[in-house]
């Protein structure tokens, strides 16, 4: 079982925003839907942890759902819910929260990459100063010491240092990856939004740069070859080369998975080909 | 009196000597109903008139031009008609469709379908019309590219003949020859070799009576809808770059097979595009007959002349062989025409000599990949099919590997002996099933799984249940669009494609059709063209892909794997099968036999 997968936390409070963060409008789609659908693109299954009778907005495809059987516990307990969900079927996880509206693929991969070292059960990241137990890669076996360790009444995410084998990979060592360093050379990956202002100031960034190329048909004269635009869905990088993701018209995001949901959320340093949906020949 | 759109016969003509007969077969209604026409019939006919077990290049063989009751309509692309017969290159069943006035002509003789047996003494033409059928010798067309032997007959015979002609590929056996008409060609599985075995150039039709449709002015009103909708967003990619248009968009995904399959990308692929090539070199765009869609798109070529590229010829002549000149390309496309030879069929068996020559597997040293003039070589070699590489290769990949042996055949690009067209399997797992399960052999028009794996409705790397359902269904749907027959790249038009086509042939032929009766109709289709199979031997052994595309996994530029193992494509091989209704081996239940009316 080698397999690798993605839980979000959706079941906090959001006291400070006032409102479910969950549901906060993220370029077409929603915060929870950006987080989870970039996990997919990375991992295996990826299971979104809720309160008991939580409602969702939408989900990306396949996404699963779990409810946190004990509301109120804090979010290792989530953590628990969502990787005892996923051990019969992958042997680590990326864990984070729903407001991540930077995550990007890259740091996801390469947290997870500390995980293949046998004798390691966490990879903890300590970025700009902090400790992200919320975007952190773990064992998924270990949902049954972090359960006894909430049993006992230990409900810190620090807790787990003192009975497991960790690494703690700092800005320095997680910039030595070159794909990290390319895409992501401020680590916004781990940067959350707690209240309303932060979230406004984060949905004013533009969005990130993107390579869009149109083939075929759809390459009209003043649509010819690659261009780089914001677009941190794949809606807004539709609309920036004036398409319209109709039945006729796919898109490839990177060369790999074909899709046309404008709700997909782009990263920097993607590539996105518009193709014609009918491909006889 | 026959359906609307029907004659209610075939012709079934024996060539003997010096002389040929022909006999009609009345075709029950129940036949027709049954099979529609085109592929459909033509299997049926197949199983009537041809003894299991016969030699497809022997005098019994018999080689089926066979029409459809659209045929003579306005219903835009409708003037098409299928050949099918025994293919020498897989041993199997093989149909190849065309467009041209051929269909129309030959329909109006007054028959559904004509059938060709026996052998001529010298080389001949057979003339077909309302009155009978005449043999002519013709020695003066020996070596004659199809073109010029239709030039030719038309000179001798006059305007009023519509000719089918082999070139020299298929006069020599060259077992992918094509039949060609008009500049089209019926090309996959060896047909031209098939006629040329019966020593016959061309067969020639000319109409001399009508044929009456049902529901004249519904049928009028539906061409006048259907005409309208090919102009639509369906069919821009054809109109506006032709089906090169995938070059580009093939290689941004992984899916342009390149240097025989081993890398599913083309780093010169941009010299080949349709959108670099239109800009540069694009002269004209023409139709087929009763064709509003025009996806045909002419190029200059360097020195003078034009030349019609698809996107299956620059794939195979180009990419497989690691040919990125495009005036190479052109050429090589050029002498295909000229020799009559089957493009995907001559670059994927020129493509696996490449690799063997570079792995010193066969003495040719001239013989590399990116060498266009070597390709052009090669074409010549295969051309002639006298001796050495060039009756090596003559035979198809399949064959030249049996006798090359060490282990060349892991990477003979086919299935049951018919190159593979330019769609990686690896990269579109359901079209990866398609391949495999096809009657034809690997083969994308008869099954255009490839539809799913780049629908973004699935994940095209995983193949699985959806992927089954996936090749059913377009399976299911190239049967019934080949029978009936319109031209594929009509279907995007079409929302709901079953209800549509049975009212669409319930104007043409009064039957009360339904959406459900159609989908049965194409399940038969497809038993039936197995059935042929394995009466002539097939197993559920030759439903397999090549071993590279089960052992080497492609890296894409995401940094996911494409991987296609044997035991993943066996898993969904028997969800065809049980989907199929076949038993574990891939056999027709006895039970459903009678349905298939192939007995008796």
């Amino acid at each position: 079982m080698g397999e690798q997968a993605g839980v979000v936390l959706a079941g906090g409070r959001s006291s400070r925003m006032g409102r479910p963060k969950s549901g906060l409008e993220w370029h077409g789609a929603t915060l929870l839907f950006r987080t989870a659908a970039v996990l997919a693109r990375v991992t295996g299954p990826v299971v979104v942890v809720r309160a008991p009778g939580q409602e969702l907005p939408a989900l990306p495809d396949g996404v699963e759902t779990v409810d946190d059987p004990v509301e109120g516990l804090g979010p290792m307990q989530g953590v628990a819910a969502g990787l005892a969900h996923l051990r019969d079927r992958a042997a680590g996880a990326f864990v984070c929260s729903t407001d991540l509206p930077f995550l990007h693929p890259a740091y996801v991969r390469s947290v997870l990459r500390g995980l293949d070292d046998p004798a390691v059960d966490l990879v903890l990241p300590t970025v700009r100063g902090f400790r992200q137990p919320l975007a952190a890669a773990y064992r998924t076996a270990l949902a049954t010491l972090i359960e006894a360790q909430i049993a006992e009444g230990n409900l810190r995410p620090g807790m787990l240092l003192e009975h497991c084998t960790a690494v703690r990979p700092d800005d320095a060592s997680l910039l030595a990856d070159p794909a990290v360093a390319a895409a992501d050379p401020a680590l916004d990956s781990v940067q959350n939004v707690n209240t309303p202002q932060e979230y406004e100031q984060a949905r004013s960034r533009p969005g990130p740069e993107v390579r869009v190329e149109c083939f075929g048909a759809l390459a009209r004269a003043d649509r010819r070859g690659p261009r780089t635009v914001p677009a941190a869905s794949l809606g807004e990088a539709a609309a920036a080369v004036d398409l319209a993701l109709d039945r006729h018209v796919v898109a490839a995001i990177n060369g790999d998975h074909i899709v046309r949901d404008p709700r997909l959320p782009l990263v920097a340093g993607d590539t996105v080909a518009f193709l014609s949906a009918d491909a006889g020949g | 009196m026959a359906p609307g759109g029907y004659f209610g016969r075939a012709l079934v003509v024996d060539v003997d000597g010096a002389a040929a007969s022909g006999r009609g077969v009345d075709l029950d209604e129940r036949v027709l109903r049954s099979y529609l026409g085109g592929v459909g019939l033509g299997t049926w006919l197949l199983h009537r008139l041809t003894p299991a077990g016969v030699d497809p290049l022997g005098p019994e063989a018999a080689l089926a031009f066979v029409f459809s009751p659209l045929v003579g309509t306005p219903l835009t692309t409708s003037a098409k008609f299928a050949v099918v017969a025994k293919s020498p290159l897989t041993g199997l069943v093989t149909d190849a469709l065309a467009s041209s006035q051929f269909a129309i002509a030959g329909k109006l003789t007054g028959n559904d379908a004509v059938v060709v047996r026996g052998r001529a003494d010298e080389l001949s033409v057979l003339l077909v019309d309302a009155d009978g059928v005449r043999l002519e010798p013709a020695p003066d067309l020996a070596g004659l590219s199809a073109a010029e032997a239709e030039a030719a007959a038309k000179q001798r015979f006059g305007r009023g003949w519509r000719t089918a002609a082999i070139g020299p590929a298929g006069e020599r056996g060259v077992r992918y020859a094509t039949i060609s008409h008009d500049g089209r060609h019926a090309g996959r599985g060896g047909l031209g070799a098939v006629l040329g075995a019966k020593n016959l150039k061309a067969v020639l039709v000319k109409s001399g009576t009508k044929v009456a449709v049902h529901d004249p002015a519904a049928v009028l009103a539906a061409a006048r809808d259907l005409r309208a909708r090919s102009f639509g967003p369906a069919t821009a990619k054809y109109r506006e770059l032709g089906t090169l248009a995938n070059l580009l968009a093939f290689n941004a995904v992984s899916t342009l097979p390149t240097r025989n399959f081993t890398s599913a990308t083309f780093a010169e692929a941009p010299k080949l595009a349709a959108e670099q090539l239109h800009e540069l070199r694009g002269v004209a765009r023409n139709s087929c007959a009763s064709c509003s869609i025009g996806c045909e798109h002419i190029y200059s070529r360097k020195g003078g002349g034009t030349q019609r590229m698809e996107y299956e010829n620059v794939f195979a002549l180009g990419p497989l062989c690691g040919v990125s000149d495009p005036d190479d390309v052109f050429a090589a496309s050029a002498r295909c025409d000229e020799l009559g030879l089957d493009t995907i069929s001559a670059g994927g068996t020129i493509a696996w000599a490449m690799e063997c020559a570079e792995r010193g597997l066969i003495d040719a040293p001239w013989l590399r990949f990116g060498d266009g003039a070597a390709l052009l070589r090669a074409l010549d070699e295969i051309g002639r099919n006298d001796d050495g590489l060039g009756a090596l290769l003559a035979q198809g990949s399949r064959r030249a590997a049996e006798v090359v042996g060490q282990g060349s055949i892991d990477f003979a690009p086919q299935v049951k002996g018919l190159e593979m067209p330019g769609y990686e399997p690896r990269t579109l797992q359901s079209m990866a099933l398609g391949l495999a399960v096809n009657a034809r052999g690997a083969d994308h028009n008869r099954s255009g799984a490839y539809e799913a794996d780049l629908s973004g409705r699935l994940d095209r790397l995983d193949g699985g249940t959806a992927h089954v359902a996936a090749a059913v269904d377009t399976e299911d749907r190239a049967a019934v669009m080949d029978s009936m027959i319109l031209c594929k790249f009509l279907r995007g038009v079409f929302e709901e494609p079953f209800p549509e086509w049975a009212r669409l042939l319930s104007t043409v032929t009064g039957w009360d059709l339904d959406a459900d009766e159609l989908r049965a109709t194409a399940r038969r289709i497809v038993q039936a063209k197995r059935a042929f199979n394995l009466r002539e031997g097939a197993t559920a052994a030759d439903d397999r892909l090549p071993a590279r595309m089960l052992t080497t996994p492609l890296e894409l530029g995401s940094g996911r794997t494409a991987t296609l193992t044997a035991e993943r494509l066996q898993t969904m091989i028997a969800g065809y099968y049980a989907a199929r209704g076949l038993d574990a081996d891939g056999r027709i239940r006895p039970a459903d036999r009678p349905e298939l009316l192939l007995d008796g």
